[in-house]
């Protein structure tokens, strides 16, 4: 890589982008207070409101126009993630989207991509390879019944007679043990390295779409602590003066900033030099993790003993934090993805 | 949003090539050996010859000295500057302070100085900090006193760096301490030359020279005065928000941290610990084969790639803690071999990793400590009350 190369380094959005984050924003801001939030756990899923979201288009809209879609980029499903963390949205969407993306370019028919476009039902990724048949934890498994899934050296889609049982996590997220059922209806879509290739393309989608929501998460819960430590008085002055507030929170807000425009940077080069830089999607999901790790406790804490308690927002953003992190590969896992992408030692 | 190549037309092409190779001609191994040995930040001989292509002024036109450049080709001149290493720490202390020489110097002096700075025979440095300040720029204790149509300096400051290569200081006086702390100040432009002014080297263990000056009753012309008298606190404004990085607009060009250059010799030392892990040690095994080695590799390149991106003075925070933690990590990983000296024997590259993990230490004091930029984005990104202290506004 020349680190000296001569290319544009601009971050700004363009009209449609800003009126399209405009109006993602204002659609969580009403849709989903942070009651709907609370009101959807332990599943994490309110389909009232997945009915909405998926009204906004926002399914389909990444296919290519002959695909039903309107060419959308990853730049715009990564501005509707962060606006769809910052409202912390039970909906399946970043899994739905990345699942929908990959049928479409795995080339599935009509008849297979049409019900994932429309939404008429959840489709799921199994983020990780199946081995010997055995189970794995599937994000959105608990109300998707169809689960796209390497096996071996095939890319599939497994459509199930119904979702797989929910099991309780610290996200509140749809999280099931799934697992290819040999009796289950099994359309194959792709097989070989063309089949690996796609599926690791989905997973590096699913882990871009994932930070670009752990940005506007980490942010939500940074405005809070803010406005705390803007009216909470200690000794007579705004706990925000003292700088052992005031500094942690401005160090949230630098690792924010800076996951924010590594995400933006990862979502262009991906659409539209694909292959250039396949580090970069990685290393914006490793930035925007320990962000909203280190984001969303600072966050929590700066409001003291009130931040702890389970009825404070701080705690809703906290959760998700690693609830939403861990969900389709680990960061270790993915730190090694770099580490190998950087040193050549795929 | 835009992150592509720039298909450059032939004639940006050929400036392009022009640049590159006057640049190859210009930086001869001594200069970078001469930097490496003195850290001076300065070069003349390279300072001279850049001033008559007309490229450290570039955006002036080359009627006022220099070469007429439009965003882009400045653009590629900086990053060829930055490829070669050119040393540029006068340079860019010399803008910063033109902009207030330009807007608010006796319009003769003005007049004088410009083709100079242009061709490279008028430098200027910064004289901030007083040695009992800090950061605290506004405490300025050295002294300036009217006499008739001069003025008498005394005091000293602090890390005056590039004034043993620079004509003139750009400096924060007290003209009046009886007026509140930031009223009773001036800022003079001061010939370096004039007598009673005495440099002081200050070695830094990052391999940097920075200077001590010393005023002793050192009589100037009224003429260097920028700006009205106890006004100087306006007149620094300018030069200290550039410095800070407050209010600047993108072109969809610049680097958007003003912490970029202070990766560029993280860059260096990964680069070169990346090599030295992809080859057989002594033991026979190579450093890529351990994981917890590949994963350790990474995390440095993520802060270095979050470094790049970060905006503003944001970023000015996040390239210092990248760099400062990033090299001390690198030199951890490649273990004594890291340590060892440019030139000893077994030594890695040119010892760039030992380089980066000293350097990286004054990243978190330049232009005001980390802790200043800290405040500042406290204060003007996240809009929480300003702290007040017993010397915010009253000199103590």
């Amino acid at each position: 890589m020349d680190r000296f190369e001569l290319r544009r380094q601009d971050f700004s959005l363009d009209e449609d982008q800003k009126a399209l984050q405009t109006s993602v924003a204002e659609f969580f801001a009403k849709q989903c207070p942070t009651g709907t939030v609370r009101a959807a756990e332990p599943l994490g899923f309110d389909e009232d409101l997945w009915r909405r979201v998926l009204d906004l288009g926002v399914a389909s809209m990444s296919l290519p126009e002959a695909r039903g879609g309107d060419d959308a980029t990853l730049v715009d499903l990564v501005l509707i993630a962060e606006e769809l963390g910052r409202a912390v949205a039970p909906v399946p969407l970043v899994g739905h989207a990345v699942a929908t993306r990959l049928l479409a370019r795995a080339g599935a028919s009509d008849e297979v991509l049409a019900p994932a476009a429309r939404g008429d039902r959840v489709f799921a990724l199994a983020p990780a390879a199946v081995r010997n048949g055995r189970r794995q934890l599937v994000p959105d498994a608990a109300v998707a019944a169809d689960v796209l899934a390497l096996s071996g050296d095939k890319l599939a889609l497994h459509s199930a007679a119904g979702p797989a049982p929910h099991v309780a996590n610290q996200g509140s997220t749809p999280l099931a043990w799934w697992a290819p059922d040999p009796g289950q209806e099994r359309v194959v879509l792709a097989v070989g390295d063309e089949a690996r290739d796609l599926h690791r393309a989905a997973v590096a989608e699913w882990r871009l779409l994932t930070a670009a929501a752990l940005v506007g998460l980490t942010e939500a819960a940074l405005h809070l602590a803010v406005e705390f430590a803007k009216t909470r008085r200690t000794m007579g002055v705004p706990i925000g003066t003292l700088q052992g507030v005031a500094f942690p929170l401005a160090d949230v807000a630098i690792a924010v900033s800076g996951a924010r425009n590594l995400v933006w940077k990862a979502a262009w080069l991906t659409e539209h030099e694909p292959g250039s830089r396949p580090e970069l999607p990685l290393m914006a999901f490793d930035y925007a993790v320990r962000t909203a790790t280190h984001g969303t406790t600072t966050s929590a804490h700066m409001q003291g003993g009130l931040g702890f308690t389970a009825e404070a927002d701080a705690s809703l953003y906290f959760l998700r934090a690693k609830g939403w992190s861990l969900l389709a590969v680990g960061p270790g896992e993915n730190l090694q993805d770099i580490g190998d992408l950087i040193t050549g030692t795929d | 949003m835009d992150f592509g190549t720039i298909e450059l037309t032939p004639e940006q092409q050929e400036f392009a090539d022009e640049v590159r190779s006057f640049l190859d001609a210009l930086v001869t191994p001594d200069v970078l050996e001469h930097e490496r040995a003195h850290g001076d930040g300065f070069n003349e001989r390279v300072h001279l010859a850049l001033g008559s292509r007309g490229w450290l002024t570039p955006q002036w036109s080359p009627e006022d000295g220099g070469a007429g450049l439009d965003p882009l080709r400045r653009r590629i001149l900086e990053l060829e500057l930055q490829r070669h290493r050119v040393p540029d720490i006068t340079a860019g202390t010399t803008n910063l302070v033109w902009t207030a020489v330009d807007r608010f110097a006796d319009p003769s002096l003005r007049d004088e100085l410009a083709p100079r700075v242009a061709d490279g025979t008028a430098r200027f440095c910064l004289g901030y900090t007083d040695p009992e300040g800090g950061s605290d720029i506004a405490a300025s204790r050295l002294r300036a006193v009217r006499d008739g149509d001069e003025w008498v300096l005394n005091g000293a400051k602090m890390f005056t760096t590039g004034a043993q290569n620079c004509q003139y200081t750009f400096l924060i006086a007290r003209t009046d301490p009886e007026l509140p702390k930031h009223k009773g100040l001036t800022m003079f432009l001061v010939p370096l030359a004039a007598p009673g002014v005495e440099i002081q080297a200050i070695r830094t263990f990052g391999g940097e020279r920075t200077n001590a000056v010393y005023y002793g009753d050192v009589r100037i012309s009224d003429r260097y005065r920028l700006g009205g008298v106890n006004d100087g606190w306006a007149v620094l404004h300018g030069p200290l928000d550039e410095e800070h990085s407050v209010g600047t607009a993108s072109d969809g060009l610049a680097d958007p941290s003003v912490g970029r250059s202070f990766l560029r010799p993280l860059e260096v030392a990964l680069d070169e610990t990346l090599a030295w892990a992809r080859e057989t040690g002594p033991d026979g095994s190579r450093p890529v084969d351990d994981p917890s080695v590949v994963a350790r590799l990474a995390r440095v390149a993520v802060e270095l790639e979050a470094g790049v991106v970060t905006p503003g003075p944001m970023g000015r925070v996040k390239g210092s803690l990248a760099i400062v933690e990033g090299a001390a990590e690198l030199l951890d990983l490649t273990g004594a071999v890291g340590l060892l000296s440019p030139g000893a024997d077994g030594a890695l590259g040119d010892g760039d990793v030992d380089f980066a993990h000293r350097w990286a230490q004054g990243t978190a004091t330049y232009g005001g400590t980390v802790e200043v930029f800290r405040t500042i984005i406290a204060q003007h990104v996240l809009g929480l009350p300003r702290a007040g202290y017993p010397g915010s506004k009253v000199l103590m």
